[in-house]
């Protein structure tokens, strides 16, 4: 699915054991442990939000863009709200819409992916068509669009990324279910009489959830994304302050031209630096697990920009 | 044969995808509340009679399966309707917006390749060391930064340098080709450079990638034994073997660059066609949404065919 | 990254170098350059929306009569002088002689009474965007080339202020574009150069973009001084600001409220005027409306009033450029603001003890209950209103302390009106929205929105009351102005009784030049207007 290539299999041994990827996994990647432990404060900040706000998030505090200062160490927003409150909020939300819609497209997309690869046949051919299908959609046009049909609520901007985000998914679950399937295994639990649904459940998905977990962060990424620039398109919900309607606010509001930098530096840099940790964390995961991608990648020669974090249409 | 076989199998399917397209979303828009009619005859005293006159004027008194078979035929003729916000064809419209997309997204899409290849090249030259680390996590952090923030930094930085909004000075009178030249060149800067920021990311991880694979294979090593210099292993090899991902990645990027720089075109005020998209959202101006939307696909569809055929020419094995 | 901008800075100083300055020699001359964050959406006056467009027409088209300097009184422009007779039914006018169009045609009262004729013959079909301006006129006739008299089937009261609006088109062009029962009037690009007779002419017109105008040497009036102007279309007012910081624009026509301080730091003219746009916040008043009909007794609408803090919405919101706003017809359109009326105080405690007299216990979590069902509304708010949010943001707290829960909707303006006027264009759903209103200067375009006929068309609030529109059908036709002047004002205090919009705040209109001009004169509909030619004819650099 990613367009990353992980190491040349030649240099690496692969990872067999679960439980010893994620120390694998750091010690070779110090880059993704760094964003682990960067992801994980967010989270801890993010959830932690109502307790750790220094101020409240509906207050004005200060006169409208004020000045970064000892009690306010990034400044006022456009209404006179202390920044670092709104960073906190704003990252909450945005991390919720991130793992919601991640949800959503995972759930989509690891049935997709489930049925094709297993069935096979004909239904593999129809998913993929649909799937393909969806692959073309231009989609910051199909956001803006769905977002001026429904509203934008939370909701419904979950479910429109959610939906645009599970091709990816698909093909990559696809891709490795079809590998397992051939597994001796699962041949033999066939040929023993069980049934479809518990071969997918005891054998197929404890082998492919590795590679869905990878996945799923590497969606978060391109999810919070999506969620910035529907924001700053101005079709994010107005009644939640996610990182990016933070940044649409100081626009809106002329803040760069004001001088008022700290309205729009920290949001935007909060939102790189979640991303660019998930990526790194993503990255790391599938390259430990499956050493095998490398030739998924050169046959999965209709993958989508996005799928790193997320460019093609949006990125423009 | 199966080459042949190949191709008209992909041909087929990019031609019923963009059918499937047209159809949903000629669907789509119709869902959408609100309807062009009720904007345009938003005029002083304007009376049923003028409702009643517009929507016969945009063939919205048919019922919606006549509009779609109207829809459909004008189509096939090649005609794209005419815009509900100014009353001019749509195919102007469109011509006129993507005309200035295009350089500025085909400029930041080479400086990406530049950026990426250069920065892939070190990358996996120096492979293990610090240097290889700070250049693939800087190319990811720029990857990860929002495109319209990206954009909003830098006309931070370079405010009052280069201008920030526009594609030209549109008050120099008579400019000699020089000057022209030279203005459209500080308009551009700024939009294709966020661009090519923003996306270069992939190029170096791609090219590092095909480095690295290349640089381990025996006849590098065979090479290197018999004494070849590293640029000219470089070149001959590893390089080449990039090209096959970068062009593709390319094809693929492109189909997608006519989607409309929206976000960058926004921040810097670019008459794009991602503007206009947007605006005929806003506005329910559906012969623009369809027409738009109709030239997204198709580019979209054309470019991942080619980013097929690219693999399939390239790489024969994969037939799957 | 700044050993970058370095590099960039040598080359964009090479080119910025040959950058479009005026030339310093003198005070006549130049090219003026103005920022607008709007834009012209079409050059046709029968498909244009937009104030920039119709701007761009007033100083492009002759006009029979303009606003003076107050903005208030009209004075002579394409016609000289004017007369009435019969009661009012029939208006002459005398037009400058010896006028030329720009391509060289002569303009006479024959081009006047062609076009109001046309308009009036395509009504309902592709003159439709000007139809409101020829109301109640039968026909025009130019019995020589500087007469035009005027046939009206009822003596209306509003005859300049309709005519300050209307554009002169010439008929040596426009009428070979009545095809198709008049539809052609609509798909004629009028691409430049434009064929017309204002003090500029249209030479240049890209889309978003630039609209370049240069000054009419055949021009029948008073000559600007300057030499040319441009329109520079931006989308966003960053960039606008910024432009005109860094000198790549002479003047921004609506400066952000949070740019005020800065562009007076940097040393540019800011001025600050009454304006005429007004934010409103909407109460379904249809009485035909099907849920929560407690919203319709005006009690509760007084209530309501009290409950806003128009002061917090204009400093947070305008920071301070607003003042609290209380008509339909705001104070800067001089006589015709009923001067006797006042915003409501804000005073959550007599909100309270309304809502309590009327009986609406709260509920154990604070909110009313009302008829059976909580006090608890949706309030739509459309994307394209920029202060919405942050005015939903003040008003929702303070609509707590009086026991009403709001909750936003944010919708897209066409979705936006789509929900208000569900189903059908009969508004039997909605409860509350906020938006905004552009008002003229004559007061018969924003009293003709909560009129019954408005239903579809401009009508946000589903008010509709048959004594209104006979008060509103009445002033239209009162020529007696001082007449008509009663009759407006009780129309405003009529509708403050009845509600339909809790008006909000009126901001004012702020813009802001470069010190090395000028004569660009503010006004409430902005120096770049529709009101006179006066802003450009005055400019001069210094």
């Amino acid at each position: 699915m990613s367009v990353v290539l992980q190491e040349p299999v030649l240099q690496e041994a692969p990872i067999r054991s679960r439980r010893g990827i994620v120390l694998e996994t750091i010690r070779r990647r110090p880059s993704a442990a760094i964003g682990a432990t960067l992801l994980v404060l967010v989270l801890l900040g993010a959830v932690l939000a109502p307790v750790l706000a220094p101020y409240d998030l509906h207050k004005q505090v200060g006169p409208v863009f004020g000045h970064p200062s000892w009690s306010h160490p990034l400044g006022l927003d456009d209404g006179g709200i202390d920044m670092v409150t709104l960073l906190m909020w704003g990252a909450r939300i945005s991390l919720v819409v991130g793992f919601a819609a991640t949800l959503v497209s995972m759930l989509i997309g690891g049935t997709v992916g489930v049925a094709a690869g297993y069935f096979g046949g004909k239904t593999d051919t129809i998913l993929m068509r649909i799937t393909d299908y969806f692959l073309v959609i231009p989609d910051v046009p199909l956001m803006i669009i769905v977002a001026a049909i429904w509203g934008p609520s939370l909701f419904h901007i979950v479910i429109v990324i959610g939906i645009l985000l599970w091709t990816s998914t698909a093909r990559v679950i696809r891709a490795q279910v079809k590998s397992v399937r051939e597994r001796v295994y699962v041949k033999r639990a066939q040929a023993i009489g069980a049934g479809h649904a518990r071969i997918v459940l005891r054998h197929v998905l404890p082998q492919v959830a590795p590679l869905l977990i990878a996945n799923t962060v590497l969606t978060i990424a391109v999810a919070i994304f999506d969620e910035t620039a529907l924001s700053f398109l101005g079709l994010g919900d107005p009644s939640r302050i996610s990182l990016g309607k933070v940044i649409e606010n100081a626009f809106q509001r002329a803040a760069i031209s004001t001088g008022a930098w700290w309205a729009i530096v920290p949001p935007g840099a909060l939102v790189a630096l979640i991303i660019l940790s998930c990526s790194l964390i993503g990255q790391a995961l599938e390259d430990a697990l499956n050493p095998r991608l490398r030739v998924a990648h050169l046959s999965a020669r209709r993958f989508r920009l996005r799928p790193l974090v997320g460019r093609g249409s949006e990125a423009l | 044969m199966r080459g042949a076989d190949y191709v008209i199998k992909r041909l087929g399917f990019a031609v019923v995808t963009v059918f499937v397209a047209i159809s949903l979303n000629f669907a789509l828009f119709r869902l959408a509340p609100g309807s062009a009619v009720s904007n345009l005859a938003r005029v002083p005293h304007a009376t049923p009679e003028l409702h009643q006159a517009l929507k016969r004027e945009f063939g919205l008194d048919k019922s919606k399966g006549a509009q779609y078979v109207i829809y459909l035929k004008q189509l096939v003729r090649g005609n794209l309707g005419v815009s509900f916000e100014n009353q001019q064809p749509v195919s102007h419209n469109l011509w006129v917006a993507l005309k200035n997309t295009l350089p500025m997204v085909l400029l930041g899409t080479l400086f990406s390749i530049v950026l990426g290849t250069l920065t892939g090249v070190v990358a996996a030259w120096r492979r293990g060391t610090a240097v290889e680390g700070a250049t693939v996590t800087t190319a990811l952090g720029f990857y990860s930064m929002p495109t319209h923030w990206l954009g909003l930094m830098l006309v931070i930085l370079f405010s009052g340098v280069l201008p920030t909004g526009g594609m030209t000075n549109d008050f120099l009178i008579n400019p000699s080709f020089w000057t022209h030249l030279k203005d459209l060149a500080a308009h551009i800067a700024l939009p294709s450079l966020t661009l090519g920021l923003v996306l270069y990311g992939e190029y170096t991880l791609i090219v590092r990638s095909a480095m690295l694979e290349t640089l381990g294979e025996d006849y590098i090593l065979t090479a290197r034994a018999k004494g070849l210099r590293p640029w000219a292993i470089l070149r001959r090899h590893a390089l080449r073997n990039a090209m096959l991902p970068i062009a593709t990645l390319v094809a693929l990027s492109l189909g997608y660059i006519v989607a409309g720089a929206i976000l960058v075109e926004t921040v810097f005020s670019w008459p794009g066609i991602g503007r206009a998209v947007y605006e005929a959202v806003l506005q329910r101006d559906y012969p623009m949404l369809q027409g738009g939307f109709l030239l997204l696909t198709i580019s979209v569809v054309f470019f991942n065919l080619v980013a097929d055929l690219l693999y399939f020419k390239l790489d024969p094995r994969i037939t799957q | 990254m700044r050993r970058a901008a370095l590099v960039l800075l040598v080359l964009a100083l090479a080119a910025a170098g040959c950058g479009g300055k005026s030339s310093k020699s003198g005070s006549a001359g130049g090219t003026f350059r103005i920022g607008s964050s709007s834009g012209i959406d079409s050059l046709n006056p029968y498909v244009a929306f937009n104030q920039d467009a119709y701007s761009t027409f007033q100083y492009v088209y002759p006009i029979l009569v303009q606003y003076d300097a107050t903005n208030k009184h009209f004075a002579p422009f394409f016609a000289r002088s004017w007369k009435t007779s019969d009661a009012g039914k029939t208006w002459t006018f005398h037009t400058v002689p010896n006028a030329k169009w720009s391509d060289g045609k002569p303009l006479t009262a024959a081009d006047a009474a062609w076009t109001i004729n046309t308009d009036v013959k395509y009504a309902s079909g592709g003159a439709a965007n000007e139809a409101g301006l020829v109301a109640h006129i039968t026909r025009a006739d130019a019995p020589n080339p500087t007469t035009l008299v005027v046939h009206y089937k009822q003596a209306p009261g509003n005859v300049l202020g309709q005519f300050q609006q209307f554009f002169i088109l010439p008929k040596h062009v426009w009428s070979k574009h009545i095809g198709h029962k008049g539809a052609d009037l609509k798909t004629f690009p009028n691409n430049p150069p434009v064929v017309g007779s204002g003090p500029f002419t249209l030479v240049k017109y890209q889309k978003n973009e630039i609209a370049l105008f240069k000054r009419n040497g055949s021009y029948w009036g008073t000559k600007p001084k300057i030499d040319a102007f441009g329109l520079r279309m931006f989308s966003n007012d960053d960039a606008m600001i910024s432009a005109l910081k860094a000198h790549e624009i002479d003047a921004v026509e609506a400066v952000p409220a949070t740019g005020i301080k800065t562009l007076k730091g940097a040393g540019f003219a800011v001025s600050d005027v009454p304006g005429l746009d007004q934010t409103d916040f909407i109460i379904n008043s249809n009485p035909r409306k099907l849920h929560h009909r407690e919203l319709l007794n005006l009690k509760v609408k007084e209530a309501f009033a009290h409950a806003v803090d128009r002061q917090q919405i204009i400093s947070v919101v305008f920071l301070g450029t607003a003042k609290p706003a209380y008509s339909i017809v705001p104070p800067s359109t001089g006589a015709w603001s009923n001067p006797n009326l006042k915003p409501e105080t804000f005073d959550v405690a007599l909100a309270n003890k309304i809502l309590d007299g009327l009986g609406y216990k709260r509920g154990s979590d604070g909110i009313r209950v009302a008829d059976g069902h909580k006090m608890s509304y949706d309030v739509i708010t459309p994307t394209s209103v920029s202060s919405a949010n942050r005015t939903f943001q003040i008003l929702q707290p303070d609509f707590r302390k009086i026991g009403v829960q709001l909750k936003q909707k944010a919708l897209d303006a066409t979705a936006a009106f789509a929900e208000m006027s569900a189903p059908n264009n009969k508004y039997l759903n909605y409860d509350l929205a906020l938006w905004d209103w552009t008002s003229l200067i004559d007061p018969d375009f924003m009293l003709s929105v909560v009129t019954c006929a408005q239903y579809g068309g401009w009508s946000d609030s589903g008010y509709c009351d048959k004594h209104y529109d006979a008060m509103y059908s009445q002033q239209q036709l009162t020529p007696n102005q001082d007449a008509r002047r009663a009759l407006v004002w009780k129309m405003q205090k009529y509708l403050y009784d009845h509600r339909p919009y809790i008006w909000l705040a009126n901001d004012d209109s702020v813009a802001a030049v470069s010190p090395k001009w000028d004569g660009f004169v503010n006004t409430p509909q902005g120096p770049f207007n529709e009101l006179s030619i006066r802003s450009l004819t005055t400019l001069h650099k210094k």
